[in-house]
């Protein structure tokens, strides 16, 4: 039994050689850290003696940390938004930037392609604070230039910060515009690595251009479609902050539409400050993340062994 | 030759790999030297200061002139370490939590929450040291800072001598207000301020006339037991009942009045999802808005904006928690110098020069004296610009050269004057209704703005906001604030 | 070489009609994402009073450097956070690429007895994290890098979402045959993987290294945490604490002897857009670098050859 183990080790031992640097850096910073995990079932209390010994000594309250998660009808849209949206952009994002890559990948003028490839990744460098800005500029009531078009074609003002209507579309429409350049790059280079002589192959037997890309180009996508999609299901219970706070400028009559978890943890406790409420929201999130993870990983083995992470 | 690559890159593998593991090892042999040195009476001890404020590039230059005075004073030299604005709190929260040596931590309402990190253990109790260490203080400062500013019946901070009470006024822009011969002296409530809207409003639409941020919240004679948070009590109550103050006839009648100048038109648009108006500010567009005051405020606001500002009062002066609490010098609960602490603390609050020094700098690089207590800014300034109000007793501070000499007459005036409120020195403990909190406070930031700036209509908004805040758990923080303030009333009042 | 793949681009090429469709598509979503930035541009050269009382205007009525000059009043301080972010962005790339590459490879091979243990274990990283304060005192106390470069660098270095990728990248472009043949060869697995794998897989590669010298140039928290030595602070980091400490301003606009004295002293709107366009500019240049690694995407037979 030992001996097979040590033997199995020495086959290895370039292989584990080679993990080891990326093994011990997550041993370092993401397991050590995980110890922090404990607080979320503490009221957690400083001391003179350090975060390790605070946390083993402040009191145990239980499940009492994630009750505020769950406690009010708030619970019900967070979850509802969080969800809604992070499937969308899963999905639209998906068909987004993958249409985008090969589009590009498809132009003629190799030049065009990437100063428009270039143009793109821009937003991707503005904050959401900028971001925010901006999209007052167009949606401002009295200053925004979308009102002053509409009031061009003699439409009313809108009230646009204040209508929740709009705001699933401006939401995604923003996410959309932020991350499709950066995630087509993924694709793009994916689509570039493909095997040139297969499309002459295709060709040769008069293969139309949509039947290449339907033939080729999708299968041989699958893979890198199948892990991004994975990944992004394990954070699907994350939202991202800046896009849900700063573009809709934090308005009150917005929330039922805006409001997802990642803000609603903010706003509860920002005043309170609660190490151990904090954590617990984070561990909710990421068990529900991990299960769905386990869950559609199982799955994507039982079709395609090779395609699943793990 | 193949044996010969495949050992190199054995060895470069194993090299990165190790690389992690010695950089895990490097620094630690330095760490334990410093520890052991804290009893010994000849060797000056070093305490390190937590403050908040953009780094300045010569803090340590000054802190070493300030080092050689303390050392002669209490044999003891200081280390000042700066955290900018925004960042304050999240990274104090860290430094804290991870028992990263310190002595003395600014804290305040705003940044690194002083009652509540109170609480959480973050900061000594200093009741015996105060008595011991710190009778300067006590003479120097006035009382109601002090008794104010006890948590759970303790002190763990020593507040800034400065304005004692907060009292709201509503500003003007002289200039508009001149233009259309305006009275700006006879305003007092937030009805009386309609006919000068509506005169600014008619003549200059480009105009707004009454400025607001997302923060806004008309004032109403109640105090809150958490600063924006619905629970209140009425200033003149003599029961000490907790309220729900949308629940108010006072609230109810300013809302409406808001939302009658919303519609009119007094109010900008997008009121309710403002963060600054700086902008309208800086060009001179607007009429009026209502802030915060203190004595020569008047001079203050005219000159960083460039033209005349007046005001006029809105509300008494009234000293709460909040004002008492704006600026608190606590000493951290891992200190390991805490008598030093509060020696250093006792001598930065009384001691004129050292006062001066840790506010303005080295006298002849940083600023020079033009007077018996007036100093007027060197161009070296730039590199070392402290805000006074974070670092101590500010009635000891040299006047500038344009301050009137009776400015710190002004401000004991005022403090005189100010009216405590009958919860000072009450602070609500909400750990046990820590869940419901959460949800108050997120029905709070969906209907607070919207309300207050008369962006939507009382009769149909209020009755939902105030539905919202009980099923969200608001009749059970009452009650238990309810139960802490009576247990308080029992133990403090009589 | 050159020639041949000219010629196989000119084969399957799009009809006329199309292409127009695409550059039209392509240029209108590039617009969509290049004018804001433009906008930023154009505010950052515009005059603070202008801006004031026009709002945000297209061609404003007055021009000004004025908020460049306001930022380069700092001088040395913002050459030096130049500095810091480009040794941080290159050095940290190359690190990256470094542990990415060997993990990534190491989990894409079949052969490998404790693949799925090493890919599970990667991949739980993504989903759970300790939080701040735990990730501090490990890197400050058991590590000891505070107001260290390598603060900067370590704590992005791995990152198990890249890891997945370009393990993917691996699987699909280097066919199992290629590394066979290499073991035929009497190659060893490290060399099978400098000079077979790698080469295949530089499209892979390049995205990786795209995606951290970005992450690396973006980086402020990092910095926030570990850098109190002002002369390590990354530019990033100087524009968040530019950006943060205006909101706590604003939030803190109540209390009368705070804003008093700072409001005066923060930044205007215009200086901090300058910010923006000298922080974003020269990263712009960072996309067409890698770029041409994608291009460079071989064709199997060409290495094989």
């Amino acid at each position: 039994m030992f001996g097979s183990m040590l033997r199995s080790l020495n086959r290895n031992k370039i292989l584990l050689l080679m993990v080891l640097p990326g093994a011990l850096w997550f041993l370092c910073f993401s397991y050590l850290p995980l110890v922090g995990t404990i607080a979320a079932f503490k009221e957690y209390r400083f001391s003179r003696h350090g975060f390790l010994y605070s946390l083993i000594h402040s009191k145990n309250v239980g499940w009492d940390n994630f009750k505020f998660l769950f406690s009010t009808d708030a619970a019900w849209t967070i979850t509802r938004n969080t969800l809604f949206y992070n499937i969308a952009f899963i999905v639209l994002g998906l068909v987004c930037s993958v249409g985008l890559a090969i589009l590009l990948s498809e132009l003629t003028n190799k030049k065009m392609a990437k100063v428009y490839q270039t143009g793109m990744f821009l937003p991707y460098f503005l904050s959401w604070v900028i971001v925010g800005y901006f999209a007052f500029s167009f949606l401002s009531m009295d200053r925004g230039l979308l009102n002053h078009i509409l009031g061009y074609f003699g439409g009313g003002p809108l009230q646009w910060y204040s209508d929740p209507k709009y705001w699933p579309y401006i939401l995604v429409f923003v996410y959309l515009w932020k991350s499709v350049g950066y995630s087509s790059v993924v694709y793009l280079a994916s689509i570039l690595g493909i095997d040139k002589s297969l499309y002459e192959a295709a060709m040769i037997d008069g293969a139309s251009k949509l039947q290449q890309v339907r033939n080729i180009t999708l299968p041989l996508l699958k893979p890198i479609v199948i892990i991004m999609t994975l990944l992004a299901v394990g954070k699907i219970f994350y939202a991202d902050f800046g896009l849900f706070y700063q573009v809709p400028r934090d308005s009150g009559t917005l929330y039922s539409v805006t409001n997802v978890i990642d803000t609603y943890v903010y706003r509860g406790l920002k005043t309170t400050g609660e190490i151990g409420m904090s954590t617990a929201a984070g561990l909710y999130q990421s068990v529900v993340g991990f299960v769905l993870v386990i869950v559609s990983n199982f799955i994507v083995r039982k079709i395609d062994k090779d395609s699943a992470l793990f | 030759m193949s044996k010969a690559k495949k050992k190199a890159g054995f060895a470069l593998a194993s090299v990165t790999a190790l690389s992690l593991v010695l950089s895990a090892c490097g620094g630690s042999g330095n760490s334990n030297e410093a520890a052991g040195s804290g009893d010994n009476s000849d060797k000056p001890v070093n305490l390190i200061w937590y403050t908040i404020g953009t780094p300045q590039k010569d803090v340590n230059k000054v802190m070493e002139e300030v080092s050689k005075y303390t050392k002669e004073k209490i044999n003891a030299t200081v280390t000042m370490k700066m955290i900018d604005w925004g960042d304050y709190s999240q990274k104090m929260q860290v430094l804290v939590s991870s028992g990263e040596p310190m002595d003395i931590i600014f804290t305040s309402a705003g940044g690194f929450d002083y009652v509540q990190n109170a609480r959480k253990g973050a900061f000594l109790q200093i009741d015996d040291l105060l008595d011991k260490y710190g009778q300067g203080i006590k003479n120097a400062i006035d009382p109601s800072f002090l008794s104010g500013s006890k948590v759970d019946g303790h002190n763990y901070g020593i507040p800034a001598n400065k304005e004692l009470p907060q009292q709201w006024v509503w500003r003007f822009n002289k200039n508009v207000a001149d233009k259309y011969n305006l009275d700006t002296s006879s305003v007092r409530s937030l009805e009386s301020l309609e006919p000068l809207l509506k005169t600014v409003k008619e003549n200059d639409p480009t105009i707004t006339p009454f400025v607001m941020t997302k923060d806004f919240v008309p004032y109403v004679p109640y105090d809150y037991l958490i600063t924006n948070m619905p629970l209140a009590v009425k200033l003149d109550s003599t029961d000490y009942k907790v309220i729900d103050i949308l629940e108010t006839d006072e609230m109810k009648q300013a809302l409406k009045t808001m939302h009658k100048y919303y519609t009119a038109g007094y109010i900008a648009p997008e009121a309710a999802t403002t963060g600054s108006t700086t902008d309208l500010e800086r060009a001179g567009k607007w009429l009026l808005d209502m802030a915060q005051t203190q004595p020569l405020a008047d001079n203050l606001w005219s000159a960083s904006y460039g033209y005349p500002v007046v005001s006029t009062p809105a509300s008494d002066p009234i000293i709460t928690n909040t004002s008492v609490q704006g600026s608190i010098m606590a000493i951290s609960a891992n200190s390991e110098h805490p008598e030093k602490a509060m020696e250093f603390l006792n001598l930065l609050n009384t001691d004129p020069v050292l006062r001066n020094m840790v506010d303005s700098g080295i006298e002849g690089t940083h600023y020079e004296k033009i007077g018996d207590n007036r100093m007027k800014n060197l161009p070296e300034s730039k590199n070392y610009d402290m805000p006074s109000y974070s670092l101590g007793n500010n009635m000891i501070l040299y006047l500038n050269e344009n301050d009137p000499d009776d400015k710190w007459e002004q401000f004991k005036k005022f403090n005189a004057s100010g009216i405590p409120s009958p919860i000072l020195g009450f602070n609500f403990d909400s750990t046990k209704v820590a869940s419901e909190m959460a949800a108050v406070q997120n029905v709070k930031e969906q209907f607070w703005s919207s309300l207050m700036t008369g962006t939507v209509d009382p009769d149909t908004y209020l009755p939902k906001a105030i539905k919202q805040f009980k099923e969200a758990g608001l009749d059970k923080v009452i009650a238990e604030a309810q139960s802490q303030l009576d247990a308080w009333v029992a133990a403090n009042k009589k | 070489m050159s020639n041949v793949q000219r010629k196989k681009r000119d084969f399957h090429r799009l009809t006329p009609g199309w292409n127009v469709a695409f550059n039209l598509i392509a240029g209108i979503f590039a617009f969509l994402c290049v004018f804001p930035f433009l906008f930023v541009v154009i505010i950052s050269f515009t005059d603070e009073k202008t801006l004031a009382s026009d709002g945000y205007r297209i061609i404003p009525a007055k021009w000004s450097l004025e908020a460049y000059r306001y930022v380069f009043q700092t001088g040395d301080l913002l050459l030096r956070s130049y500095g810091v972010t480009i040794l941080v962005t290159a050095v940290g790339t190359i690190v990256s690429l470094v542990f990415i590459s060997l993990y990534a490879y190491a989990i894409s091979r079949k052969s490998f007895s404790y693949r799925r243990f090493f890919s599970l274990f990667a991949v739980f990283t993504m989903l759970f994290n300790g939080g701040m304060i735990p990730t501090y005192i490990v890197v400050t106390q058991l590590l000891h890098l505070k107001d260290s470069i390598w603060a900067l660098i370590l704590p992005l270095a791995v990152n198990a979402f890249y890891i997945m990728i370009l393990r993917t990248f691996y699987v699909t472009s280097v066919p199992d045959a290629i590394i066979e043949s290499g073991k035929i060869d009497g190659a060893g697995e490290f060399r099978i993987f400098v000079r077979l794998v790698l080469p295949l897989s530089l499209p892979g590669l390049a995205t990786i290294g795209l995606f951290s010298t970005l992450g690396y140039w973006n980086d402020w928290f990092n910095a926030l945490l570990y850098i109190d030595d002002p002369n390590k602070v990354p530019l990033q980091s100087m524009l968040m604490r530019i950006e943060s400490s205006m909101q706590f301003l604003q939030q803190n606009s109540a209390n009368s002897s705070l804003s008093l004295e700072l409001l005066q002293s923060m930044p205007q709107d215009t200086a901090r857009m300058a910010m923006v366009v000298l922080a974003t500019v020269p990263i712009i240049f960072a996309y067409p670098f890698f770029q041409r690694y994608f291009v460079q995407g071989l064709t199997v037979g060409s290495v094989k050859e």
